[in-house]
């Protein structure tokens, strides 16, 4: 009951930022020099008139909180907007391209959490000697690599040079195998698909794996110094069921934390990923209405992307109250 | 180690606020960074890095503020010891100078040469511009960058977070709000579309947009750290004898937050580094003709398949720069966290 109550109050919570966030956008995409119509007439002679008819299509003529309060109200009902190149409405966009771009996120973190969590415990158990360096200096080199340029190398060493894995483009799980050309049956399209997403997944996912990697590492050291531990070994509790039971539970609380506030990073990094693959996601469709001019989408797929954080936060934030029993359910510190 | 081990010995039972209060201080985190590999690495790396920026700013006609454009440089170029007879400004060449456009087949000069001579090491891009030179000049940019976006968002986030923290009530409610909306917008996405509606694409736009987007981080750290220095009796004091809030912040305020601040700036460096290569990846940092390694991975992404190393080069150097700051803000870390002693 309790949890239910502060789940909705960190939604309640939210609302004021996502308002804030239709704003920001709104204000960004009409407000700047480079406005939505000078910037879809770039470069072309026009006139007066032409000016005028434009403004008049897409309501621009209107005074600007009118307009956004237009705006706003489409919100309420799902509708972002047409989109001005595509002449869709920028919902149906959005919800074509989320898949792929959540593909790619989550998988992201799978790998991340699958390889930082042991490599963490093993550096935090083994602290000062080799490994830990060896993984330490590691995790500097992930947090120090741009996610583009990994794709980047990955491409040059698996797909360029040896040839095992395809450079470019994404096989979606979730279609059915007819829609693809050459692949018949259920296994075949699942293969394709995680051949396809091993790439970009590791070029996304390292730097999430190095960052998780540094704090599972330091909690675990900290973990490791806690009275609960001194009692269990006191206790002759072995060495390998400390680690692995008392020291490690206590240890992964704060790594609910960073996923949730890396998330960030990691749908910017997506785009970047996106782009090196050639995948048609969110990240594309928000580089291709930037470099369009198409405003009504911009501001469709930035509302969108930051949704997806702080709907990314809010759950994060409610699996650790879940989690964690000294939660203090909807207190302000 | 130089630092007597008896000075950081410790023994935490007994150790009482004094002995904390006695590890901060410059002398004492200056000790720490010698005594720290991994601090005197990254001073070594960043220091490296902070030279080579400072002498392509220095060196020739070349400007800070204009990030020059290098055409006829050659690595020979680069080193006045070496007797050249390579470089011979043509009359009338400016800053802006380029090379003479060929099409490929007819180029004078090998296309996309592997390198490895004294003239071109990582020998040269498409359009014939020595390579190694344009990643030196490189280093200006990326350096530039970091630490100017990076100065923008602390700048910004401190005075942000020690008017919310110290006036608290509903400034700091709005201000945290608007705060966290700002967070909530994945800072490339935010900085993206800052740079195109405000601006366009140009390096500038791209510095304050970072700027900008990074104020949050800066001012939710500055905004807990002045929560709990208001409350210090040299406030009460300052506040006793009619000094006014401005001077207040100020003074007393501020500098006693930002220790913390610091250290998370320095990181910043990296991650401010990290984001401007991937804007200029996109296309919406720095422009060509400048040289920026964003960029010409950018440029180096089109010719994959004709020459593999230009994709690698300016990659390794975005590496090496943000380990630099990474490694150094890490070890500063340690050395001014009085708790931290191991």
């Amino acid at each position: 009951m309790k949890l239910l109550k502060y789940t909705v109050y960190r939604l309640a919570q939210a609302v004021p930022v996502l308002i804030g966030i239709s704003v920001i956008t709104f204000l960004l995409a009409n407000l700047g020099p480079g406005d939505p119509v000078s910037l879809m007439l770039q470069g072309q002679e026009h006139s007066e008139e032409l000016v005028r008819a434009i403004e008049r299509r897409y309501g621009l003529d209107r005074p600007l909180h009118e307009r956004y309060l237009t705006y706003m109200a489409g919100l309420l009902q799902g509708d972002l907007g047409q989109s001005i190149y595509y002449e869709r409405p920028v919902t149906d966009l959005i919800l074509d391209r989320l898949g792929p771009t959540l593909l790619l996120v989550v998988s992201a973190y799978v790998f991340a959490l699958a390889t930082a969590i042991p490599l963490g415990v093993v550096a935090a158990d083994r602290r000062n000697e080799p490994t830990d360096h060896v993984s330490r200096i590691a995790a500097l080199v992930g947090v120090s690599t741009p996610s583009f340029w990994i794709g980047i190398v990955l491409i040059l060493v698996f797909a360029v040079k040896l040839g095992w894995l395809p450079s470019s483009g994404l096989y979606y799980p979730w279609r059915p195998p007819s829609a693809y050309r050459g692949i018949d049956g259920h296994l075949e399209l699942y293969y394709q698909s995680a051949r396809h997403l091993l790439l970009p997944m590791i070029a996304l996912g390292t730097l999430q794996m190095a960052t998780i990697m540094r704090v599972e590492r330091t909690q675990m050291i900290e973990s490791l110094q806690g009275e609960y531990v001194k009692l269990a070994r006191a206790y002759g509790v072995p060495e390998r069921t400390v680690l692995r039971k008392h020291a490690f539970q206590v240890a992964q609380l704060p790594i609910i934390t960073i996923v949730g506030l890396n998330l960030s990073t990691a749908i910017g990094g997506a785009v970047l990923v996106e782009t090196v693959f050639n995948i048609n996601g969110m990240g594309q469709l928000f580089v291709g209405a930037i470099q369009r001019n198409d405003y009504q989408l911009v501001m469709g797929v930035t509302m969108m992307l930051g949704v997806l954080f702080v709907v990314g936060v809010i759950i994060t934030d409610i699996s650790y109250a879940y989690v964690d029993p000294r939660v203090t359910y909807g207190e302000r510190e | 180690m130089a630092v007597s081990e008896s000075q950081f010995e410790d023994n935490r039972e007994t150790e009482s606020e004094d002995d904390i209060e006695a590890r901060v201080g410059w002398r004492y985190t200056a000790a720490r960074i010698k005594a720290d590999t991994t601090a005197r690495w990254g001073l070594y790396v960043v220091t490296v890095v902070l030279f080579v920026a400072i002498y392509a700013a220095i060196d020739s006609n070349l400007s800070l503020l204009t990030f020059g454009v290098l055409s006829d440089y050659t690595f020979a170029r680069l080193l006045p010891i070496f007797d050249h007879p390579t470089y011979i400004p043509s009359p009338g060449e400016g800053t802006q100078h380029m090379p003479p456009y060929f099409p490929l087949a007819e180029q004078p000069w090998n296309p996309l040469p592997a390198g490895g001579t004294l003239e071109h090491p990582l020998g040269t891009d498409h359009t014939g511009r020595d390579y190694f030179t344009r990643i030196v000049y490189g280093t200006q940019v990326s350096v530039f960058v970091g630490i100017v976006s990076t100065f923008i968002g602390l700048t910004g986030g401190t005075v942000v977070g020690a008017v919310a923290g110290y006036y608290g009530g509903r400034v700091d409610d709005v201000l945290m709000r608007i705060v966290e909306t700002v967070y909530a917008i994945p800072p490339l996405i935010l900085i993206i579309v800052f740079t195109v509606f405000v601006g366009g694409a140009n390096i500038w736009y791209a510095v304050l947009g970072v700027g900008i987007a990074f104020v949050p981080v800066f001012a939710r750290i500055i905004r807990s750290r002045v929560l709990s220095v208001r409350e210090m009796d040299y406030i009460e004091a300052a506040r006793a004898a009619g000094v006014r809030d401005r001077e207040i912040i100020l003074r007393h305020v501020v500098p006693n937050s930002f220790a913390p601040v610091l250290v998370y700036a320095t990181l910043q460096i990296g991650v401010t580094i990290l984001i401007v290569a991937g804007l200029s990846f996109l296309g919406y940092g720095a422009q060509p003709p400048t040289p920026d390694w964003g960029q010409m991975l950018n440029i180096a992404h089109g010719y994959m398949h004709s020459n593999v190393w230009l994709s690698i080069w300016p990659g390794i150097a975005i590496m090496i720069t943000i380990m630099g700051f990474n490694l150094f803000g890490d070890g500063l870390q340690d050395a001014l966290d009085p708790r931290i002693d191991d």
